[in-house]
């Protein structure tokens, strides 16, 4: 068997191939089991449970009142609330958008570019890697200190640089306090997204780089023709875990200013804690179950799309 | 070979540290009480126990022949976590909630349930009256809280600094603006006021509790049965236009808002700042940490032309937890650490704290010259009202909402003071409502 | 010629964008040796004199030889034992698409989306008797990688040949042979990545084993840092040099992952 895996092959794969094949025998149905029965009873379990807790009036004084039933009515009062919730799910969903763009592009680019032939390429993978490894409460310390307006390192650096008129509040103008987050949200990210693209960019036959090369393709066109269709995979990967995790975003905007100044970084999850915080633990899981339902659809449907789009090619 | 070489060694780590956890604790060394080798955990928020403790629990684990497992939470994680423990029933057999008079109904709900009842224990003789209405709730002893009665957020300015320019204390509003315009010119932050951490610049607001209910008498007793509202105070919404003014003069700095306390000591110690909104135990941080020799001292914070001292019973106290394996080596333990020797170890150990506020006069306090002088200018009549999130209830719930409203009023997207205090109405409302508080029915 | 402008274009890039990702590190680093009252600061500046003690104390204070110990358990079994568990169920659902593969596909990413919710895991891990275990709090992380490692391994698991699995069931292997010796090997970048990933969040998590256990033996070294910050008690340079230990172990890992993450399949052939 090794001289076959040592053989060289084609890059298409013959669909109908496999039919041949006693396919239950080879693809044996308990390789599933360990993962399933995991994933039933220790996540999916509890997490509807969970969710079932956004159908009744569970708060601080449901160990002396008990917990009820209540059908629907927290998620009546959600979308009848005079609370300002609309300002969160706005912010939710820029966030989202914005924090994917500032992440996705510029890591794909650095993956290409780490990906080719670049001496040390080892080293700046790591380095560029390690700032997903913190925790998120740690980069707040450290974030909020290089932000600091008198003494931050940043307007330190700029005032070194003789760049005075670019100083900020960094995370206190309003104006500047969403730039903020999302470049610290992209120092966090751009490594953990880069190295997925970076898993995906492994699977692409060098090969069909050389062909494209011996056609005189640019490096735009060798991207937009050869690597992008090829890491489709990687590109949704990144997409649904950008997406839900930009949904679902809380740490980083809490650890740099808890939704504030004042209200103005307030997002979805941030109001669910405030109120899961105060005891309505019954309306901030209903909270969390509109943001999921949210996400799930989202994701679902990209999922969708981009594998039909792999099916074709 | 590496690769290989590589596995073992990280399945013999994993092996080796999947048994150590399992092994180790032997227990103390002979039996020397009914609970030897047994394990007393003590769940905790970061920053309420601190080295203090070290030594105590040191020889408490030597006297009984057992371990203690103390378990040292994030404070912002910790409430949660702890609501989770008490709803699981795995809580440690010892927890810790910042008490109030109201907290023990709010935060622990039901303390029949979860509260080993200390009624007649000891010690209970060691608390004074004040603080023990943080303690007890419906007549039961729950609580033993262990806590200074230092002057906690006053301002604490430097007088030397202020003896070399000449500057007086403030009495008065207009005084303290005065004051602060010329520690401005100087080229000095008049206030440290660390916005960023998202919870202190509310205290100028709430520490003056005592100037509301000076104007209005019987305001915190309306406020709790839902005869007065925040909304329309004209001594609250005076509070918060004078932070605004201030913060718009620059007293607290260029940008307050995005400044955490992390620098605080140094700005203190190295005249970045003359004034800050804290206990008197920053003093001896200062000395002790940057070997500072400037003098200090407390005043009383002048908004609204404010007299009163912030009375405050609250305080991280601890509670046995009722469902505890071993019930009786818990009241052993409150038992022990209300001994004086073990008090005092926990005063002389502590790094902010200068005096217990317990009722044993074999205790060798070590107040502050600066706390006695301060102190001895306060009467008993300054000191009638508690702090206005302790006198009044649901309002500390909703500290932080509070701050965020603080800060949009002063940035100008909430432009008027009456809707941040309208707010604050309306989720005491909600939070009564929960409660079934039926002054809201 | 312009292949060299262009390879220095490229490092000129790096090296900023790694200054730029570097410079807080630098700075955890360099405070890590300062005094208490100096590191408070957060300057670059070098410390005024050079404590290298606070690492000492910061081991046995945070008792981080123990927290390793479990933090290492922790990710090293639940990554290993996860992934490639998942790698076992991707590989079925990918190569054998009947119906009820792609709904269990579809069934596990759903898992994506779902929030954690502790009060309900603890209740049932208690129900199993894991409570306040090892074994728990590795089971239920395991549990939540499940839909991130199923979804990202099938997803690359196409681009290995069908044809491979029909020559190796030609020449005899089983399932269990086919997978380990032919397909496992090949999908090593794939792997290593999710690894690496997995073996990141699992690392930096505190929040699980914090509500799921009752005793500090069981917390991860990460829970240590809190040991050093509270109201009152900024020990900055304490925090920092547990950060850098922290930090360690898991640039290690990456370093030795990311071998294998390179050029594991070029040129459509197989390596090695």
């Amino acid at each position: 068997m090794f001289s076959v895996s040592k053989t060289e092959y084609g890059i298409f794969i013959l669909k109908e191939s496999g039919d041949r094949m006693k396919k239950k025998k080879v693809y044996p149905w308990w390789f599933l089991i360990i993962p399933l029965v995991f994933y039933v009873c220790f996540f999916l379990l509890p997490s509807l449970l969970g969710v079932g807790f956004s159908f009744t009036d569970w708060s601080s004084r449901s160990a002396v009142d008990g917990t009820h039933f209540v059908g629907l009515q927290n998620y009546i009062e959600i979308f009848t609330s005079d609370e300002n919730y609309a300002a969160g799910i706005g912010h939710t969903l820029m966030f989202t958008v914005i924090s994917n763009i500032v992440k996705l592009i510029p890591a794909l680019l650095l993956a290409v570019m780490l990906q080719e032939g670049l001496k040390g390429k080892g080293l700046y993978r790591t380095i560029l890697y390690l700032p997903s490894i913190l925790p998120f409460v740690i980069i707040g310390i450290i974030f909020r200190s290089i932000f600091n307006f008198d003494h931050g390192l940043l307007n330190m650096i700029l005032e070194g640089l003789h760049l005075e008129f670019l100083q900020q509040k960094w995370l206190s103008d309003l104006n500047v306090v969403w730039k903020s987050i999302f470049s610290v949200d992209a120092w966090r990210g751009i490594g953990y997204c880069m190295t997925i693209f970076l898993a995906g960019l492994q699977t692409i036959p060098k090969s069909l780089y050389e062909a494209a090369e011996i056609d005189g393709a640019n490096f735009w066109q060798r991207l937009r023709y050869v690597t992008l269709p090829m890491i489709s995979g990687a590109v949704m990967i990144n997409l649904v875990f950008g997406i839900t995790y930009g949904l679902k975003a809380f740490d980083i905007v809490y650890v740099l200013t808890n939704g504030g100044p004042g209200h103005a970084t307030e997002l979805l999850t941030t109001y669910s804690f405030q109120m899961y915080s105060t005891g309505n633990y019954g309306m901030s899981t209903a909270m969390n179950a509109v943001l999921l339902f949210i996400t799930a659809v989202i994701g679902i449907i990209i999922v969708k799309v981009m594998s039909k789009k792999e099916v074709q090619q | 070979m590496k690769k290989r070489i590589f596995a073992a060694l990280l399945c013999a780590s994993m092996v080796t540290a999947a048994f150590t956890g399992c092994s180790g604790d032997s227990g103390g060394d002979s039996a020397k009480s009914e609970w030897a080798g047994e394990t007393l955990s003590i769940l905790v928020s970061s920053g309420w126990m601190d080295n203090r403790w070290d030594d105590v629990l040191e020889s408490f684990e030597e006297e009984y022949g057992v371990t203690v497992d103390l378990q040292t939470i994030p404070a912002d994680q910790y409430p949660d976590l702890l609501q989770s423990k008490l709803t699981t029933d795995s809580c440690a057999d010892v927890f810790w909630i910042q008490s109030n008079p109201f907290a023990i109904e709010s935060v622990i709900v039901n303390p029949e349930e979860y509260c080993i009842d200390f009624s007649g224990a000891e010690w209970e003789s060691l608390i004074p009256e004040a603080r023990l209405s943080s303690c007890k709730y419906e007549d039961k002893l729950y609580g033993l809280q262990i806590y200074n009665n230092s002057p906690d957020c006053v301002m604490v300015y430097n007088k030397s600094m202020f003896e070399e320019h000449g500057w007086e204390v403030p009495a008065t509003y207009d005084e303290f603006k005065e004051l602060c315009g010329e520690i401005l010119d100087e080229g000095i932050t008049p206030w440290y006021m660390p916005g960023a951490d998202g919870w202190q610049h509310q205290l100028t607001f709430f520490q003056i509790g005592g100037v509301y209910e000076q104007a209005q008498p019987g305001l915190y007793e309306a406020l709790n049965t839902n005869q007065a509202t925040f909304a329309g105070n004209e001594q609250m919404i005076t509070a918060l236009e004078q932070f605004k003014e201030f913060s718009d003069l620059g007293y607290f700095g260029e940008d307050w808002i995005g400044t955490d306390s992390s620098n605080l000591i140094n700005a203190m110690a190295e005249r970045e700042a003359a004034m800050v909104i804290s206990g008197s135990g920053v003093i001896k941080q200062i000395r002790d940490d940057t070997g500072s020799e400037d003098e200090f001292g407390m005043f009383l914070e002048p908004f609204v032309d404010n007299q009163t001292f912030p009375t405050n019973p609250s305080g991280p106290t601890m509670f046995g937890y009722n469902k505890s394996e071993h019930p009786d080596l818990v009241k052993e333990y409150f038992n022990f650490v209300t001994k004086t020797e073990n008090l005092q170890s926990i005063l002389d150990n502590s790094p902010t704290w200068t005096n217990l506020d317990i009722l044993d006069d074999n205790l060798e306090q070590h107040w502050l010259p600066e706390e006695e002088e301060f102190m001895s200018q306060i009467t008993d009549e300054q000191k009638a009202t508690p702090v206005l999130q302790t006198g009044t209830k649901y309002t500390n719930d909703y500290w932080n909402q509070f701050g965020q409203d603080m800060v949009a009023y002063v940035q100008g997207t909430i432009d008027d003071p009456n809707v941040v205090l309208e707010n604050m109405d309306k989720n005491r409302a909600e939070a009564a409502k929960t409660a079934n508080d039926p002054n809201w029915q | 010629m312009k292949k060299k402008a262009v390879q220095l274009t490229k490092h000129i890039i790096c090296i900023i964008l790694c200054l730029i990702v570097i410079m807080p590190f630098y700075m955890v680093l360099i405070n890590s040796f300062k005094p208490k009252a100096e590191a408070a600061k957060m300057t670059l500046a070098l410390p005024t004199e050079w404590h290298f003690e606070t690492y000492l104390e910061v081991i046995d204070d945070g008792n981080l030889i123990q927290g390793f110990l479990n933090s290492l358990t922790y990710a090293g079994i639940a990554t290993i034992v996860g992934v490639l568990g998942c790698a076992m169920a991707a590989f079925v659902m990918a190569r054998n698409r009947t119906k009820i593969n792609s709904f269990l596909y579809y069934f596990i990413i759903c898992g994506l989306f779902f929030p954690v919710n502790y009060v309900t895991l603890v209740r049932v891990l208690q129900t199993f008797q894991l409570a306040n275990t090892k074994p728990g709090i590795i089971i239920a992380f395991i549990s939540s990688m499940i839909p991130f490692c199923v979804f990202t391994i099938r997803n690359f698991i196409s681009s290995i040949p069908v044809e491979l699995d029909e020559a190796a069931v030609i020449d005899g292997c089983g399932p269990l042979t086919l997978f380990f010796r032919v397909i496992a090997p090949l999908m090593k970048p794939t792997l290593v990545t999710c690894f690496i990933l997995q073996f990141m969040g699992i690392w930096s998590d505190f929040m699980t084993p914090l509500y799921l256990s009752n005793s500090s033996k069981l917390y991860p070294m990460t829970m240590a840092v809190y040991q050093f910050f509270g109201k009152n008690k900024n020990a900055w340079n304490a925090v920092f040099a547990d950060i850098i230990l922290t930090c360690i172990p898991v640039v290690i890992v990456y370093l030795i992952g990311q071998k294998y993450i390179v050029g594991g399949m070029t040129a459509g052939g197989v390596k090695e």
